[in-house]
């Protein structure tokens, strides 16, 4: 239960996260793309003696420009600093990260199963490292109390991604190997394709081979 | 016995001012201090970048930096951001009489609380306006979408000049001004040339409206924990890199505005006195807007300095 | 020595056939904890800052778009529309791919990302075909790198900035100005054009030699009809190229805008993708964006460590003490840039060496511009050659091969790209030929 509460949550966020990236980027292109068409609404008015015109261009520019979204671009990559921590997490769970696989491959019996269990154990003593440091990096922040120049939020809050999402990380790979202990089976994703979707290919190839 | 090492990092070429003048400290230093010192410099943010390199100082990974001013308002020290304030300084005088004044040196022992000892300003100079078409009197900034790095003091300046601010990533900036998506950005001569960026805008003011500098910083830890004779020779040593780098600074910019005018792909525009009064009359209120960030007794007392109003 | 000590761990961890994320990160913390005294927290730092970049950020936008052009019936559609034109060639799938690539490549900054945008919606429909997967994956994967060669380029973009400001001196004593990213986008066309055409040539022999599945010539009624059905997904190249040259926006705002748009054809106007499906298409793009930014994250730490070694700049001074001639100096720089390409990111490496090697090659009376577009080449292949690769992770990743697979596919297009290098490296004509002629 709870597990299914965390790998759904897990999920969510990173969705989330990706969602609200691109809907922020896209939104701030049309901001500025609108700012412009209002100056030049605004400039043919001007040319055209339409003070009228002119003028009610000019205070639906002022309206828009007091939208600011000079943020976006920090946000946006602060967004994806948490999905992809969030991310490689999941990533682990659904077997996406990519390895050197020659010798592995053309390995059998015990030395395939002991050179698995030593690269699962890599991942998660990387990952345990790359938490416990991280987390010492967001106390330090903590302390300093450093902002983020466009947002202004503190920056421990946005550092502790790393922390949060090495550790997920890590519980992760246990489980991998966990899995692969008990079962002998290692994960392994369909990158390619989307779960839930089914590709309709149609009529391909167009009027047969030959 | 090993020598001390302090090691210096920096995010710009070595033949930059600051480049040159983090050389000259390195010589000086060593001198001074009979080998005693040893300065490591890694330019080029080849160790750390931009937004990385504060951050390495406090943890001690680096002993010296010399970071631009506008750094310091998000690592918790706003009252730096008076150096973003448009229209603040006349001239380099005026800049002198601020970072040798009271003021320069209450701001540099702020930085004591975040760990930090600040041992010089340096300069990079005054801005010049560039844009694709003129930008002579405010009017002229009426909808133009002007590139800043991020700083809330730039931001509400082209706000003030009903101009959009847009945040840019600097490797973006120079095809963003090539196709259009910014009109035009500020920066000093010397950065406008090396960046290049007169190659893609038509026209450019010399407005000298706002101020780029650095501060040369160290890791206080480190430089609390130096034999007292050492310190004072590196104290020596900073002085004397500081009026060098500043005097190339000058001499860079000056050799830029000269390039750049005989480039001829840009129309210079030198401002007249008048339409600084006119700028100065559209910029004013943005130092009232900020009173609240940087603190109205800090721009008080600016204006004391600088013989404002 | 220490150089050697770094590369063997690395290799050591690699063999174990762990992600290669977790061994470059293996490598840096047991170099940390067992040969220097860097402090650790300076690496927290790098594993936040690896990928604080806005312009990295137009990969999970690119993977995004991709996913939705692949899934929502619009590279259905094209792929009948490329198929109809060229499809009874040999290869002609391979040959779409390949012009898909070097078209994608002139809106797109980056490799893998082109990799990422084309790959996703042709490799699997090359397998539908009756392709073997490794001929998708090798022709997509290496045309792919055209992104970075081809303008725009955020490669070029940290070369000329890496360069930058330097104040070099060349042969006579006389001083050499950096190269302008202008400079450097006119001058990577001819070269991106011509590599786009020797892979294509590479393709169609390849698939003639193996006799891959040609398709019916379509007739123009069929080729008109599969234009029209697939006008919405074309429209797409229309809107980023206009976008990024028309002035309204930033390559990787084009990237957020073409995802959007494709969102948008996908669920409301070929209604491939329901509204309820969504969620899932944007959990697909964040894993794939996540493992790709994790490799990248690991990487600048990799780099960084070799950089506080000093291990570029000994480098350097070797070479230099050489005493090579121009012509033994691009080779020797040819090979170690391959060999550091095997290893490390392109943005990195071009950020740590350009700068070292730059004055070198001024001295040696090499130009700026056609150092960089060589340098480029080269990267462009790094992209292609194990362990770390970025294109043929994503290749790897979209084709469901095993990394070894994926390396060995390559090989011809390799091949050819390596026979490009020396092409680029010892003529210089073709680089400066469109610069010139346009007086730069
Ligand atoms: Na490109
Ligand atoms: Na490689």
């Amino acid at each position: 239960m709870m597990m299914r509460i965390l790998d759904r949550f897990e999920e969510i966020l990173i969705s989330v996260l990706m969602a609200l990236a691109v809907a922020l980027i896209f939104v701030a292109v049309v901001h500025r793309f609108s700012l412009g068409f209002a100056v030049d609404v605004v400039k043919w008015a001007r040319v055209h003696d339409m003070p009228a015109l002119q003028a009610a261009a000019r205070s639906t520019f002022a309206w828009i420009n007091s939208f600011k979204l000079t943020w976006a671009q920090e946000a946006c990559i602060y967004l994806f600093v948490w999905m992809a921590k969030f991310g490689a997490a999941y990533g682990v769970r659904i077997g996406i990260h990519v390895g050197v696989d020659l010798l592995v491959e053309r390995l059998t019996g015990t030395a395939k199963k002991a050179m698995t269990i030593i690269a699962i154990s890599g991942g998660i003593l990387f990952t345990g490292i790359v938490a416990w440091i991280g987390a010492e990096f967001v106390h330090h922040t903590w302390k300093g109390g450093q902002i983020s120049a466009d947002l202004e939020i503190k920056m421990w809050i946005v550092y502790l991604a790393v922390p949060a999402g090495s550790a997920l990380m890590c519980f992760r790979f246990v489980q991998a190997l966990w899995l692969y202990l008990r079962t002998g089976e290692i994960v392994q994703h369909d990158i390619g394709a989307v779960e839930g979707i089914e590709d309709d290919i149609g009529d391909f190839p167009l009027g047969g081979q030959r | 016995q090993d020598p001390i090492v302090i090691k210096f990092s920096h995010v710009v070429a070595p033949d930059t001012p600051k480049g040159k003048g983090a050389e000259r400290f390195k010589q000086l230093a060593e001198d001074y201090t009979d080998g005693a010192v040893k300065v490591e410099i890694y330019p080029n943010s080849q160790l750390y970048k931009d937004k990385e390199e504060l951050e390495a100082l406090q943890m001690g990974a680096v002993q010296m930096l010399a970071p631009s001013l506008a750094k310091f308002g998000p690592l918790g020290v706003p009252g730096f951001e008076l150096f973003d304030l448009p229209m603040l300084f006349k001239d380099r005088d005026d800049l002198v009489r601020l970072t040798q004044g009271e003021v320069g040196q209450d701001l540099m022992a702020q930085l004591e609380d975040k760990g930090i000892i600040g041992l010089a300003y340096w300069d990079n100079g005054f801005k010049i306006m560039t844009a694709n078409s003129p930008v002579i009197s405010p009017d002229d900034f009426l909808g133009l979408k002007m590139r800043i790095q991020s700083s809330k003091v730039l931001e509400a300046q082209f706000q003030a000049l009903g101009a959009v601010p847009q945040v840019m990533a600097f490797s973006e900036v120079y095809q963003a001004l090539q196709t259009g998506v910014v009109d035009g950005t500020e920066n000093t001569p010397s950065n406008t040339y090396t960046q290049r960026v007169n190659e893609v805008q038509k026209h450019a003011t010399v407005s000298n409206h706002g101020y780029l500098g650095y501060a040369v910083i160290v890791h206080k830890g480190f430089w609390d924990g130096l034999p007292e004779d050492v310190r004072a020779n590196l104290e020596k040593a900073m002085a004397e890199a500081s009026d060098y780098a500043n005097d190339i600074a000058q001499d860079e910019n000056d050799a830029a505005m000269q390039a750049m005018r005989d480039a001829g792909t840009t129309e210079f525009h030198d401002m007249t006195e008048d339409e600084r009064a006119e700028w100065f009359a559209a910029l004013r209120p943005v130092h009232e807007q900020m009173a609240g960030r940087i603190g109205a007794d800090l721009i008080q007392r600016a204006y004391a300095a600088l013989g404002i109003e | 020595m220490t150089a050697l000590v770094i590369f063997l761990i690395l290799s050591v961890l690699l063999i174990t056939g762990m992600p290669v994320s977790i061994a470059l990160g293996l490598t840096v913390f047991t170099f940390l904890f067992g040969f220097t005294t860097i402090p650790m927290d300076s690496i927290a730092l790098k594993l936040f800052t690896g990928i604080e970049k806005f312009e990295i950020m137009a990969i999970p936008f690119f993977i995004l778009a991709g996913n939705f052009l692949t899934h929502g019936g619009v590279a259905r559609r094209m792929i009948r529309f490329a198929t109809s034109m060229v499809g009874h060639w040999y290869g002609g799938m391979g040959l779409a791919a390949v012009l898909a690539c070097a078209m994608f490549a002139a809106i797109s900054g980056s490799s893998p990302a082109t990799v990422m945008a084309v790959g996703s919606i042709m490799i699997p429909a090359m397998v539908r075909m009756g392709y073997p997967a490794q001929f998708g994956v090798a022709t997509v994967a290496t045309a792919g790198g055209l992104g970075i060669l081809i303008p725009p380029s955020i490669v070029m973009v940290m070369y000329s900035v890496a360069t930058s400001g330097m104040t070099v001196t060349g042969p006579d004593g006389e001083m050499v100005m950096a190269p302008s990213i202008g400079e450097m986008f006119i001058a990577g066309v001819v070269p991106g054009l011509m590599l786009a055409i020797m892979f294509g040539v590479t393709t169609v022999w390849r698939a003639w030699r193996n006799d891959y599945p040609r398709m019916q010539r379509a007739g123009w009624r069929e080729r008109w009809v599969a234009f029209r059905k697939s006008v919405w997904g074309l429209m797409l190249i229309v809107i980023i190229m206009g976008g990024i040259y028309g002035g309204i926006f930033t390559p990787t705002e084009a990237a957020a805008v073409s995802a959007v748009y494709a969102c948008f054809i996908a669920v409301f106007v070929y209604k491939d993708i329901r509204l309820r499906d969504v969620p899932k298409v944007l959990l697909s793009s964040a894993a794939m964006s996540a493992m790709l930014l994790y490799i990248i994250t690991n990487a600048v730490m990799f780099a960084f460590i070799l950089t506080s070694e000093q291990i570029p700049q000994a480098l350097s001074a070797w070479i230099a003490d050489l005493g090579l001639g121009k012509i033994g100096f691009l080779l020797v720089v040819n090979v170690m840039l391959l060999v550091i390409g095997m290893v490390m990111e392109p943005s990195a490496i071009v950020l740590i060496m350009a700068p070292i090697l730059f004055p070198v090659a001024m001295l040696l009376g090499i130009d700026p511009v056609h150092f960089g577009i060589m340098m480029i080449v080269n990267m462009e292949i790094g992209l292609c050659t194990p362990p770390v690769g970025l294109n043929l992770y994503v290749g790897s990743a979209i084709s469901r091969l095993g990394l070894t697979q994926v390396s060995v596919a390559v090989v011809p297009w390799l091949l050819t790209a390596l026979l490009f290098l020396m092409l680029i490296t010892y003529v210089p004509a073709i680089t400066l030929f469109l610069p010139n002629l346009l007086g730069f």
